[in-house]
């Protein structure tokens, strides 16, 4: 049935950004549905749950590098944590399980997600605001309980969940074997809440895609940032409401006694690590492929080029999007599962390999012969192909069941992730931040101190990462409270110590981020297209005011036309009109001539 | 493509249809057919009601071919998902 | 398609710009139906695997849950499904005390259902000792039947409780005469979430009563 959208031209017609009421201060900043406000707001709640995450991490590196000693300041924290400043086992377990939870789902994901998704999305599809705009609110209002019942898990008896981010059963599923009954039912409630903001999240993504892109913007000429962020809202649509699922059930088992993955009572552990890691594969690529995006939006930018093989990347994109669902088992080699299940899921790991290498041969392609302007977002789009090109490869490493059987919860995985998540994820989210600074406050970050804090970042964090790759090997185990009681890691402390300084190093040196990040709200005012970019969000004013666009956009070309041969300037906007070719809509009439 | 005003599709025929053989599952689950036969009928009789709620309470029968395309998406999800776990036993 | 994409910017409005030929509230409803899918197969998947790991956890049909009841209620949420669709025609046909009529049918059947399935909860606990705590379990079959039972079924309760909820909303925009049969997408979607969870209740029926 058609309903009615009164079929008008759309010139004639007045935007919804013409109509500009001055909101109250309450739906202006805090209810707003304005997608950029939303985004704002995602950005400061996903940057504290960062900060919350980095020092949970500098506590878990304390008691690698310095085990049983007092921590510095250490002493503000209650005895039922670390008394006297010395961790205890049991907060330990709390620090490993919360410094990933924290970092994967309230600050990684909502940075990528929420922040550039709902940044981006309308303004690069020509769109005056989400799909829901009142359903894109709730997504924001939904996270922020989550987070806060997240954080509230520290205080209960019992303290916070120690069961490890995978929530394995049966340790998750009966407080009697980790002590914590409340914390890991916080956790699981937490989680379950988040789920529905992601949901929400990833309906209003989608849809606006689809159904509102302006006059002329086709499918293949999306932004490669788009086109990532649609796909990832696919994947969280749908990986997300199975382990909402596998939480539920998890949850019974806390609280009522129901029988699912408890084996004592006949349930099924094993179910809840396929089920667990069905949702977990999709959200390694939920973590990974918008940043991806935003690399080729940084890296083609700075290299006055266009992306080297738009096409295959979008395919890549997709490609990677769908064996992300068949390849979850890689994460259980080691639980004893059926052999057969066992080859097949480490012949369709090895088979991401190649959409990966794809892009990054497209990215590299897209570098080459470039007129290169290192600025700060190129600096981490560079930055970001480099690290995510060992993460990858080490990837590939453990897909190989053999090897995974030697390296399998040491950390060689653990290096393993923060190379994808750390240097991979996180470098682009620094990228995108500094790239669409403009766009979120409508001044520009200091080039200077980006450029030092990126050299910084770099290089420390490859100090600190890198090493754990050969204390992997060596054997040394993951979320181990004091690997140096066993006699064989016993001479691994000075490399822990030399690690766990490096870190220190690496979250000071964030302070230089964040000082860059809050001075540079004061700096002077920047004009709508400061990188000299192609895409729609650089043809409105910095920051685009409520309602976006003045007047529908109408493109007519792709997004990375970079130093057009003949063009007077080395970019053309989206909605410059093309002398020779006629716009996509226009271009279905007969021709006259 | 779209529905017309005045021609609806024959929603009561499909209400009783969906009603009988609703009955005829229940005939089906309590009689003593063997375990196998009885599955597979059940199977096949709840995919068809279930198709027929779709099609046309739903109107999927008459939405155009990008709703076609998702409302297929979640399907090889699910029979990966089962398919494989249930290897494990 | 392109040609056609028609913005009304109206102030406070969303522009109802349709690319792909489905208006976008449709679109945001069928997209929130897919992930509601795969939240049925996490619990549905749960169940089948489990079943099929422990047999022995699990009763013949007939012998632990009252199949004749849950038959009538099932019939119920059936009669509730035509019904709604007759709320949709009608106003189509810009019958709008037809609408509301119809609405209410629904309205009633709906909630119709939700009592007759607590009813069905309370004495499969009380007289059968039929619980999801696998530590009081006591009918027939071990305790992973009373685990999936519940969850899956109250987990479509729930939905249908949460239908019936916003099929009153509609309603009571009807009454308010909101919707006209060139505005009637508040009405299809709320259709389209109810069909959905009819549709799960024919699953489920099967594969938890009758299989």
């Amino acid at each position: 049935m058609s309903v009615s959208a009164p079929t008008t031209d759309f010139d004639l017609l007045p935007f919804a950004g013409e109509h500009h009421e001055e909101l109250p201060f309450i739906r202006k900043y805090i209810f707003s549905t304005d997608h950029k406000v939303i985004a704002r707001q995602f950005l400061f709640l996903s940057l504290f749950f960062l900060v919350v995450g980095g020092l949970l991490a500098a506590m878990i590196r304390w008691q690698l590098g310095f085990p049983g000693q007092p921590m510095p300041g250490g002493d503000v924290l209650p005895d039922t944590m670390a008394p006297g400043g010395i961790i205890l086992p049991e907060f330990y377990n709390a620090l490993v399980t919360m410094h990933a939870t924290f970092m994967i789902f309230f600050a990684i994901m909502p940075l990528l997600v929420g922040v550039f998704g709902n940044l981006l999305i309308p303004l690069q599809v020509g769109a005056p605001d989400m799909a829901f705009p009142r359903l894109n609110m709730a997504s924001f209002w939904l996270a922020v309980p989550a987070g806060v019942l997240m954080l509230a898990s520290f205080a209960v008896e019992g303290g916070a969940s120690g069961a490890g981010w995978t929530a394995y059963a049966p340790l998750s599923a009966s407080g009697e074997w980790t002590g914590v009954y409340l914390g890991q039912q916080l956790w699981l409630a937490s989680l379950f809440i988040l789920g529905f903001s992601s949901i929400a999240g990833s309906v209003n993504y989608v849809t606006t895609v689809i159904n509102m892109r302006a006059p002329g913007l086709t499918w293949l000429r999306l932004p490669l940032a788009t086109w990532a962020l649609f796909i990832t809202a696919w994947l969280i649509l749908l990986a997300m409401p199975i382990l909402a699922g596998a939480l539920i059930m998890l949850l019974f088992d806390q609280t009522i006694g129901t029988a699912f993955f408890r084996p004592e009572v006949g349930g099924e552990p094993l179910l809840w690590q396929h089920l667990f890691w069905y949702f977990g594969h999709p959200e390694v690529y939920i973590l990974i492929v918008p940043a991806m995006g935003i690399a080729s939006e940084v890296v083609s930018n700075g290299s006055r080029k266009p992306v080297f093989g738009y096409h295959s990347m979008v395919l890549a994109i997709c490609g990677i999007a769908f064996l992300g669902w068949i390849v979850w088992g890689h994460h259980m080699f080691m639980s004893g599962m059926n052999p057969m299940l066992g080859t097949t899921f480490m012949v369709t790991t090895m088979l991401i390999a190649v959409p990966s290498a794809i892009k990054v041969f497209n990215w590299l392609g897209t570098m080459w012969k470039g007129n290169i302007h290192l600025h700060t977002p190129f600096l981490h789009g560079a930055g970001f192909v480099s690290l995510f090109i060992i993460g990858g490869l080490s990837g590939v490493f453990m897909a190989a069941t053999p090897v995974d059987i030697q390296i399998h919860d040491t950390y060689f995985i653990v290096a393993h992730i923060h190379y994808v998540l750390f240097g991979g994820s996180l470098l682009a989210i620094f990228a995108g931040i500094t790239f669409w600074y403009p766009k979120f406050f409508g001044r520009i970050m200091n080039e200077f101190w980006g450029k030092v804090h990126f050299v910084l970042t770099f290089i420390l964090y490859n100090v600190v990462f890198f090493p754990m790759h050969s204390l992997g090997v060596q054997g040394m185990m993951r979320r181990l409270y004091d690997p140096y009681q066993y006699e064989i890691f016993a001479d691994m402390l000075p490399l822990n110590r030399f690690i766990s300084i490096a870190l220190f190093a690496l979250v000071v040196v964030q302070v230089i981020f964040a000082l860059n990040f809050i001075l540079s709200l004061r700096s002077e005012k920047v004009g709508p297209n400061p990188w000299k970019a192609n895409s729609l969000e650089w043809a409105v004013p910095s920051p685009p005011p409520h309602g976006n666009f003045q007047h529908m956009p109408v493109v007519y070309r792709g997004p990375y036309e970079y130093s057009l041969p003949g063009a007077e300037e080395d970019y053309i906007l989206q909605t410059e009109p093309d002398e020779e070719a006629e716009p996509a809509e226009r271009s279905v009439e007969p021709a006259t001539r | 493509m779209s529905l017309d005003k005045h021609t609806h599709p024959p929603y009561m025929t499909i209400w009783a249809v969906l009603a009988v053989l609703m009955f005829g599952k229940v005939a089906v689950g309590l009689s003593d057919l063997p375990q196998a036969v009885a599955v597979s009928i059940l199977v096949v009789i709840s995919l068809l009601s279930a198709g027929l709620v779709a099609l046309y309470y739903m109107h999927l029968r008459f939405e155009t071919k990008l709703l076609w395309a998702l409302a297929f998406l979640p399907f090889p999800l699910v029979a990966i998902l089962i398919l494989t776990v249930i290897q494990e036993w | 398609m392109e040609s056609h994409a028609a913005a009304v910017g109206l102030p406070g409005r969303q522009p109802e710009i349709a690319l792909e030929g489905v208006y976008t509230k449709k679109l945001g409803m069928w997209i929130f139906l897919l992930s509601e899918v795969m939240f049925f197969t996490s619990l549905i998947g749960a169940y089948v695997i489990l079943r099929f790991a422990n047999p022995e956890h699990f009763a013949s049909p007939g012998e632990v849950l009252n199949v004749p009841l849950t038959a009538i209620n099932t019939f119920v949420l059936i009669c509730s499904s035509v019904s709604m669709v007759k709320a949709f025609a009608a106003l189509q046909n810009g019958d709008q005390k037809g609408l509301q009529l119809w609405l209410l049918v629904t309205i009633v059947l709906g909630s119709a259902f939700v009592g007759v399935q607590i009813y069905e909860y309370i004495q499969l606990a009380a007289h059968e000792g039929f619980v999801p705590s696998a530590d009081l379990y006591a009918a027939h079959g071990g305790p992973l039947y009373g685990s999936t039972f519940y969850v899956m079924t109250g987990f479509h309760g729930t939905h249908v409780t949460l239908g019936v909820l916003a099929l009153i909303f509609v309603l009571m925009q009807a009454r308010k005469g909101a919707y006209t049969p060139q505005n009637l997408g508040g009405v299809e979607i709320v259709g389209l979430y109810w069909h959905f969870v009819d549709l799960v209740w024919i699953v489920l029926f099967t594969i938890v009563y009758l299989i």
